[in-house]
């Protein structure tokens, strides 16, 4: 079993649509996989059409254990479940601030998932306070898409920063460039100066494409209602990398 | 958790007029129809239908599951269709199955073709809350093929148990219904005329204990006459070892049968059939030999020491080229006239009416008494032969044992449905750990002389010969050392055997004596 969050701390950056295209991905495999939208946005829960509410709000999420595990429902897909999203959870930085072991609850949360799925995947709202905290505790590995522009960057040394300081390690945190335009001469300039700043970039980038803000017309990922789309095969080619790199047995044994 | 459910279509339903009237609360979605064939598999002898496992192959998967079950023990992607156990991938289905199939062949039983349409029931969102799948299976992929049946599954999603009770409720309103668990494999079978456990060498009649005795032995002659016989004919395609293996055993056991239940047909015929059984005996011993040595390959090569293993490669390809001359000999010596007629005469004598009055002296006698009475002599024939060992341990004497208990055993399977089950079994049990002790003995002891035997016989051209026979000679010193160990178990073993509670059972069983103080 292994828990990845698809995160960052900064908005507009594709995490929910790397999200929805992974987890989608994961599960085609045939790795039974559930999809965790934090975002009280609940924009993941909208790409699959389900409606975001969690029995028992925040509250029941917060304590964890059979409310929070009737409030997953299965998608159109074989092996992908979600756990909606509810407007209730833009609170849960106030909330797991006032509980004790406060870095650690959503760890506690998610335990039961383990024995039931072989993935997890988190989509997550933009923090880098105590949700953020709870985040690095519960998964295995952090993958953060980053724009290549110079306050994307910016807002990524600021996270790398923040691990260091908190001690939470930076090698289970992986990169990879998201909504890339190829005519912009500043991002293939960034894109080349950071691979020699940066650890862990995963080299298979997502372009800036109209076929990815469509899901939101088609509400279905982008490999089902456009499989042979560049967007489809560019996702395709992340999940690849993201197997191979941080999913790989070899890796995971280590960690 | 939600379980998938399935209802019934009667023959001509019309799941289309369903579908529609479930338009009135639910959008309909139709996907692609799914077309699988499915192909099921056992051994000759149903060892996974004694089992209670179905095993069958669907695209580049096999699966193994229990009758009536629809959850899957293991799931594997194959290559190509495994026959053998050593065909299949390492792994838990290969574990499991190992035991069970052991050295047989897996041959296809029967083929079922699947037709699947899934439907999506949509709610106002457009979001699938439950499916329902049209499945349709044929004996062929023909259209007009045999239908099997046709199902309508309701799977429901998680997480949306509303709409699959109100989907439960509309089907039942429509008069649809949930079948009894049922079986696919069962059903295709039927329909290409195949039992399951039709097929078993172990002798299996049942007898009247006031039976004549020479009714009863023809009982017990023609069941094993049909074991011959269907081995016989698969004997040519030579699909695995173990059809001439149940074939000479058959053989063997008639010649018992001829020799040991005494005096119920004329002597002029008994004398002749076990004239002409030895002969047919003879026919395969050669074939047999050499499939153990060859089954037996890795556990020879896993005695040798690693230096030595791949030195050894050139006795077994001696033995392969030998046993596949052998073959030929065994499959030409079927269709020689000799053999036939020898069959055909038996066959005619077995099925002859019973003359009114016999010459032979226990030809009148209730199976019964006659049963009794071989067997206990019998058994106090392993027993005196037992207690001389143990006071001599001779070579020759060891072997001499093994052939009374053979014919022991082979008595009491014989006449088995005449005696309480329960307790018969126990007996033949224990008889059993007695047999394999002395087996083991003298498979070594051939082995150890047929290996040094057969060095003679390895192409002298070959470069690697004198490597080859170091192998042997480590492999023969094993084989002797082992020997020992199984000749120090005897005593153990036999004595066991012949323990006071095993004799009073027997006594029990098999004595006149016992039998009126129980009446």
């Amino acid at each position: 079993m292994t828990t990845l969050a698809i995160y960052s701390n900064k908005g507009g950056v594709g995490k929910t649509a790397a999200a929805v295209n992974l987890s989608y991905l994961a599960a085609q495999t045939g790795a039974k996989t559930l999809l965790c939208d934090l975002d009280p946005q609940s924009s993941a829960t909208y790409y699959f059409r389900i409606k975001p509410k969690l029995r028992s709000g925040a509250k029941g999420f917060i304590k964890g254990g059979k409310q929070v595990y009737k409030s997953v429902k299965g998608t159109d897909y074989e092996n992908l479940d979600l756990l909606p999203a509810d407007f209730s959870l833009r609170n849960l930085d106030i909330t797991f601030d006032k509980l004790r072991r406060s870095k650690q609850r959503l760890k506690k949360i998610l335990k039961p998932f383990k024995d039931q799925y072989d993935i997890i995947i988190l989509d997550c709202p933009v923090t880098i306070s105590i949700l953020a905290e709870n985040i690095l505790n519960a998964v295995d590995l952090t993958l953060v898409p980053l724009i290549p522009t110079t306050l994307s960057v910016r807002t990524y040394r600021q996270l790398l920063t923040f691990c260091k300081k908190n001690q939470y390690a930076v090698n289970r945190i992986y990169t990879f460039f998201s909504m890339v335009d190829r005519h912009k001469k500043m991002h293939k300039e960034l894109m080349a100066a950071m691979a020699g700043e940066f650890n862990g970039i995963l080299q298979s980038p997502i372009p800036y494409l109209a076929q990815i803000e469509k899901m939101g017309i088609y509400r279905e990922p982008v490999a089902v209602f456009s499989p042979r789309s560049v967007a489809s095969k560019a996702y395709q080619n992340l999940w690849f990398r993201v197997q191979e790199t941080i999913l790989s047995p070899g890796r995971s044994d280590s960690l | 958790m939600l379980k998938n459910l399935k209802y019934n279509l009667p023959d001509g339903y019309d799941e289309k007029q369903f579908m529609r009237k479930l338009a009135d609360q639910y959008t309909l979605k139709k996907e692609p129809a799914i077309a699988e064939r499915f192909i099921f598999f056992d051994s000759f002898d149903w060892r996974l239908f004694n089992k209670s496992l179905v095993l069958y192959g669907s695209g580049n998967k096999l699966f193994l599951r229990k009758p009536a079950k629809s959850e899957i023990i293991h799931t594997i992607e194959i290559n190509s269709l495994p026959v053998f156990i050593w065909d299949f991938p390492d792994g838990e289905l290969k574990r499991h199955l190992a035991p069970i199939i052991k050295m047989r062949a897996l041959l296809k039983l029967a083929e079922v073709y699947f037709r699947s349409t899934p439907y999506r029931v949509l709610n106002r969102d457009e979001k699938t809350v439950a499916r329902l799948v049209y499945e349709d299976l044929r004996l062929s992929g023909a259209e007009d093929a045999p239908t099997l049946g046709s199902h309508l599954w309701l799977n429901p999603i998680k997480g949306y148990a509303k709409h699959s009770r109100i989907l439960v409720q509309r089907l039942a309103a429509a008069g649809l219904t949930i079948p009894n668990k049922e079986e696919m494999f069962y059903k295709a079978l039927a329909f290409e005329d195949k039992k399951p456990g039709s097929y078993s060498a172990k002798v299996n009649v049942q007898l009247d204990p006031d039976m004549r005795s020479d009714e009863a032995a023809k009982v017990i002659l023609r069941f094993l006459l049909h074991v011959i016989r269907i081995n016989e004919t698969n004997m040519e395609e030579d699909l695995d070892t173990e059809f001439v293996h149940d074939y000479r055993v058959a053989i063997r056991r008639t010649r018992s049968a001829l020799g040991q239940i005494q005096y119920v047909f004329p002597a002029k015929t008994t004398d002749r059939f076990k004239k002409d059984f030895a002969f047919v005996g003879k026919l395969s011993n050669e074939l047999r030999d050499l499939d153990v040595y060859l089954l037996n390959e890795a556990d020879y090569k896993a005695m040798l020491p690693a230096a030595l293993r791949d030195d050894i490669d050139p006795l077994f390809d001696h033995l392969r080229k030998k046993r596949s001359k052998a073959f030929q000999k065994v499959i030409s010596g079927l269709k020689s006239k000799k053999y036939e007629k020898i069959l055909e005469d038996w066959e005619a004598f077995l099925n002859k009416p019973r003359p009114d009055d016999s010459a032979a002296p226990n030809a009148e006698l209730p199976i019964i008494d006659l049963a009794c009475k071989r067997i206990y002599k019998k058994y106090r024939s392993v027993v005196k032969a037992g207690n001389l060992i143990l006071e001599n341990a001779e070579d020759e004497m060891l072997h001499v044992l093994r052939i009374h208990c053979k014919k022991l055993r082979y008595l009491m399977e014989f006449f088995s449905s005449l005696f309480s089950r329960k307790k018969i079994n126990v007996l033949i049990e224990q008889l059993k750990k007695l047999q394999d002790n002395l087996g083991d003995f003298n498979d070594l002891c051939v082995q150890e002389e047929y290996l040094l035997n057969i060095t003679k016989e390895l192409p002298t051209t070959h470069g690697q010969l004198k490597k080859t026979l170091v192998a042997i000679g480590s492999l023969i010193g094993t084989l002797g050392r082992e020997r020992q160990m199984v000749k120090d178990a005897f005593a153990e073993t036999f004595t066991d055997f012949a323990s006071p509670e095993n004799k009073e059972l027997f006594q029990e069983l098999f004595t006149s004596k016992a039998k009126k103080k129980v009446s």
